[in-house]
C-alpha cells in the first residue's frame, strides 16, 4: 500500500500538480506571478496552432472593449477527440483565470482555467468523455468520434 | 469455363504458397513481414504510459501485480475526471504572488487538464506490468553522475550567470525555440504530457521514425558506418541492422544542445525494435555516456498500435511564447533598472 501511494504521489508530481501542467516552455519565464487576472468575455478568435492554442477573448473595461489572448495547450490532443476550433462558436461567453505576461504592454495571459460562463471546462462540456487512449486495448480502436471538420482554414 | 479453371488453379497455387511459407514462422499472424521478409514495423504507434522512466522510491520490484496496476490506472483516470469537473464560475483571480505551482508551471499554473493526453495505462512487456521503464540497473534508477558531468554543469551555470538566459533567442532551450521536442528524440521515451505518437515507415535501406512531437523524422540508414564525428545532426546519426527479427539502431553524433537526462554529445544510444505481437512492438534502449553516467542503463517500453491519427505538430506557427519570454525579460529589466535597453 505504501508502495502504491509513493508511486501515485510520484506520478502525480511528475505529471501534473493540481490542474497545472508543463508545456514546451517554462511558464514561469513567460507569465508574471504578481499579475493575476480574471477575464470574462466573448471568444472572438481561436488560433488553433502549435505549440500553443491561443483563445482571443473580448472583455469590457471601463466601457471599452479589450482583446486578451489566452494561452492554451497543443490542439493535436483535442483534434484526436474530434474537437476542432469550430467546436466553440465565436461569441461564446467564457471565464478565464491566469497570470498576465511579464511584458505588461501585452494583453496576454495563460489560461490557467478556461471555462464556460457556467463553470464547465471549455472543450469538456460537449460530446465525448475526452478520455485519451494509449492503444494498449485493441478494442479501443474505432470508437473515437469522427473529426467534425479538419482543423485549419 | 477456362477462366474459372484458371482462377481455381491460381487460388490453389496461392494457398499452396502460404502453406509452404507457414512452417518457417511460428505464429504466422504474429509477425507481419515486408516484401523482403523482414518483420514489418510500419504503422502508427503510441508509447504513452503512466509507468515512469525511473522506479518510484519504495517500489522494490520491476514487476507489479495486475491488481496493483489496475488500482494505479483507476486512480489516474479518477484524478483526470476530478480535474475535468466544472469550476466555480464566480471564482476570483488566482492569488497575487503566484499559485504555488512548481516545476515548469513556475508558480503561475499551466493550463487546463483537457489539453493533456498522457496515457492512462501501466506499461506491459511480455505480460508483465512494469513499475519503471528502466530495467537495468535492477533498481530501476539512472546511474550516478560522473565528476565530469558535475564539472560541466557548474561551468554551464557559470556561463548562464555571465551572459543571462534571456538576451538572445539561441540562449533559450531547443524546445522553446521549437527546434526539437521537449522530450528527447532518442531514446523514444514518452513525455508524459501529450502527443506520444510515432509512425514508422520501412524500406530495405531505411527506417523512418516520425515523432509527433515536434514533427521530427529520424531516418535510420540500414548498414554502413556513422558520419564523421564533426557532423552532428539535431537528432544524432542513426544506423541500423537486423539481428534475426530484431531491428537494432545505433545512434551517436548528438549535438551538444541535445541531451537525455544530462547527457553530453558523447551520448550513445542502442535501440532494439522487436514485434511482440500483431499490435505491439517491444522497444528496448540502452543509454551510454561515460562522460555523464557512471554506468550504462537500459529500459523497455511497449509501443502499442493505435488507430488514432497523427497530426502535424508544426511548432512555431504560433510560438508567441518565445517572444513573450524575451519581451518579458526586457520589461523586467526596465522595471528593475538592471540593464540599459539595447
Amino acid at each position: 500500500m505504501r508502495n502504491t501511494l509513493a508511486a501515485l504521489l510520484l506520478l502525480a508530481g511528475l505529471m501534473i500538480a493540481g490542474r497545472t501542467v508543463i508545456a514546451h516552455h517554462a511558464f514561469g519565464a513567460e507569465f508574471d506571478p504578481n499579475a493575476p487576472i480574471k477575464l470574462q468575455g466573448k471568444v472572438v478568435r481561436l488560433e488553433w496552432v502549435n505549440p500553443h492554442t491561443w483563445i482571443h477573448v473580448e472583455t469590457i473595461k471601463d466601457g471599452k472593449p479589450e482583446i486578451w489572448m489566452v494561452e492554451g495547450g497543443t490542439p493535436n490532443t483535442l483534434l484526436r477527440r474530434g474537437i476542432t476550433r469550430d467546436t466553440v462558436a465565436i461569441g461564446t461567453e467564457v471565464v478565464v483565470d491566469g497570470y498576465q505576461t511579464k511584458d505588461h504592454s501585452l494583453k496576454r495571459a495563460n489560461g490557467r482555467d478556461v471555462t464556460f460562463a457556467d463553470g464547465r471546462k471549455l472543450f469538456m462540456g460537449s460530446s465525448g468523455t475526452g478520455a485519451p487512449k494509449d492503444g494498449r486495448d485493441a478494442t479501443e480502436g474505432g470508437t473515437k468520434p469522427a473529426p467534425k471538420k479538419p482543423g485549419g482554414r | 469455363m477456362r477462366i474459372i479453371i484458371a482462377l481455381g488453379l491460381a487460388v490453389i497455387a496461392s494457398v499452396g504458397l502460404i502453406a509452404q511459407q507457414a512452417p518457417g514462422i511460428a505464429k504466422p499472424s504474429a509477425t507481419p513481414r515486408t516484401a523482403d521478409g523482414k518483420p514489418d514495423l510500419q504503422g502508427t504507434w503510441t508509447n504513452a504510459t503512466i509507468t515512469p522512466l525511473v522506479r518510484p522510491q519504495n517500489q522494490p520490484n520491476l514487476v507489479m501485480s495486475a491488481a496493483e496496476a489496475a488500482r494505479m490506472e483507476k486512480s489516474t483516470i479518477d484524478r483526470r475526471d476530478e480535474r475535468n469537473q466544472p469550476s466555480d464560475p464566480n471564482r476570483p483571480a488566482p492569488p497575487k504572488g503566484g499559485d504555488g505551482s512548481t516545476g515548469a508551471a513556475g508558480n503561475v499554473g499551466g493550463y487546463n487538464n483537457f489539453w493533456l493526453d498522457p496515457g492512462e495505462r501501466i506499461a506491459v512487456i511480455d505480460g508483465q506490468f512494469r513499475s519503471s521503464l528502466i530495467i537495468d540497473p535492477p533498481n530501476g534508477q539512472v546511474p550516478a553522475f560522473t565528476p565530469e558531468y558535475r564539472a560541466r554543469q557548474a561551468a554551464r551555470a557559470k556561463g548562464i550567470a555571465a551572459r543571462g538566459q534571456y538576451d538572445h533567442p539561441e540562449y533559450r532551450p531547443l524546445a522553446e525555440r521549437c527546434i526539437l521536442s521537449f522530450g528527447p528524440t532518442t531514446p523514444l521515451v514518452p513525455n508524459y504530457f501529450y502527443n506520444n505518437n510515432l509512425q514508422i515507415v520501412q524500406t530495405p535501406e531505411h527506417v523512418m521514425i516520425l515523432m509527433e512531437m515536434v514533427h521530427d523524422a529520424r531516418v535510420v540508414r540500414i548498414g554502413g558506418t556513422h558520419l564523421p564525428k564533426h557532423i552532428r545532426p539535431w537528432m544524432g546519426d542513426s544506423i541500423g541492422h537486423w539481428e534475426g527479427d530484431t531491428l537494432v539502431v545505433d545512434t551517436t553524433n548528438f549535438p551538444p544542445q541535445q541531451n537525455f537526462r544530462g547527457s553530453s554529445e558523447n551520448l550513445h544510444v542502442v535501440e532494439r525494435f522487436r514485434r511482440a505481437d500483431a499490435r505491439t512492438i517491444n522497444y528496448r534502449f540502452t543509454v551510454n555516456d561515460p562522460t555523464t553516467f557512471t554506468a550504462p542503463f537500459t529500459g523497455e517500453i511497449p509501443f502499442n498500435a493505435t488507430d488514432e491519427m497523427i497530426y502535424e505538430y508544426a511548432c512555431h506557427e504560433g510560438n508567441y511564447a518565445l517572444s513573450n519570454v524575451l519581451s518579458g525579460a526586457r520589461n523586467e529589466e526596465k522595471r528593475l533598472g538592471t540593464k540599459q535597453e539595447k
